[in-house]
């Protein structure tokens, strides 16, 4: 494998390890060290709950310049994910700066199980229903982490 | 390197011809994450003479696709829309994509009875390189069409499939 993985990147990953975030994993691929396995524990009091979310993620040429590129593999109910897994989120776009970093933005995703943002909706069919009907919406989404995110 | 490191990654770049001199520090873009790119890319549809898009929205590991060509004017393709199916399979992008048309066409590197564009007769599927996309396919056997020997083969009535 690369002989000049950059400093940064090796820093991360073995801090990832060594001091890993609570509820969150992230293993580099053994062939690939850019691209990791990633593990986020649904947010306790979120309709996510008790779910285990399988994701991966994959530090571009150019990262940090520019950010990781992250989605989900598991199945999710919520207004800022598609059905490819794909995250709306700011720090993964315009908002992203080189001091952050893998840990934070798995950390951000996390947060974003616990606050769903319906009025900015990368699946609008869910975020209309998040509106509509709240209890609706949460009742969903507790469905589907139990259909295709527990361990 | 670091203890508790995963396992292989879902395509596996070992299997991958082995890497040459500047290459070796080359950055790999994992499958999903090419294809992702791909996605997008053919989403904003730049190019009006082909398009491509997922066969299902919810295919999470982007296996199947449906691409088109719209036949070259001047040939005997003009003015037909040809639909392709078009499925990337676990080693994508080490291996090309498995391409078939659905619309029925004749073209030297189309099997006249499935429609399974033969891998061997189309220089980009018997020189493929991890970097190629399905849109660069398409262009290909676009160009096809308009070759000496292809622009003015009979093809078959406007509207039968394999």
């Amino acid at each position: 494998m690369s002989a000049t993985l950059p400093r940064r990147i090796v820093k991360e990953t073995q801090r990832l390890i060594s001091e890993p975030v609570p509820g969150i994993s992230a293993t580099p691929y053994e062939d690939n060290f850019r691209y990791f396995n990633v593990v986020i524990e649904g947010p306790e009091s979120s309709p996510y709950q008790q779910g285990i979310f399988k994701l991966e993620l994959f530090l571009p040429a150019d990262y940090p310049m520019a950010p990781p590129k992250v989605r989900f593999l598991t199945k999710m109910y919520h207004p800022n994910i598609d059905k490819l897994g794909r995250i709306c989120l700011d720090i993964l776009k315009d908002k992203w700066s080189p001091a952050l970093q893998i840990r934070t933005v798995l950390l951000s995703i996390q947060a974003l199980l616990s606050c769903p943002n319906p009025e900015d909706p990368l699946n609008n069919q869910v975020a209309e229903l998040w509106k509509a009907d709240e209890d609706r919406a949460i009742a969903n989404a507790k469905e589907w982490t139990r259909l295709y995110a527990t361990k | 390197m670091w203890p508790g490191r995963a396992m292989s990654s879902p395509n596996r770049t070992a299997a991958a011809p082995p890497a040459s001199g500047s290459q070796q520090d080359e950055i790999i873009v994992p499958r999903n994450f090419k294809l992702l790119e791909e996605l997008d890319q053919a989403e904003k549809g730049q190019d009006p003479t082909i398009s491509l898009g997922l066969q299902n929205q919810e295919d999470i590991f982007l296996v199947a696709w449906n691409g088109s060509i719209f036949g070259p004017p001047g040939t005997t393709f003009e003015g037909r829309l040809f639909e392709l199916k078009i499925e990337c399979g676990d080693r994508y992008p080490n291996e090309p994509p498995f391409v078939r048309f659905v619309s029925r066409v004749n073209l030297p590197c189309v099997d006249q009875s499935t429609g399974v564009v033969n891998s061997s007769k189309l220089h980009i599927l018997s020189h493929w390189d991890r970097h190629f996309t399905m849109e660069r396919v398409l262009n290909e056997l676009r160009r096809e069409m308009m070759t000496q020997g292809s622009r003015r083969l009979p093809q078959p009535p406007e509207g039968s499939r394999f």
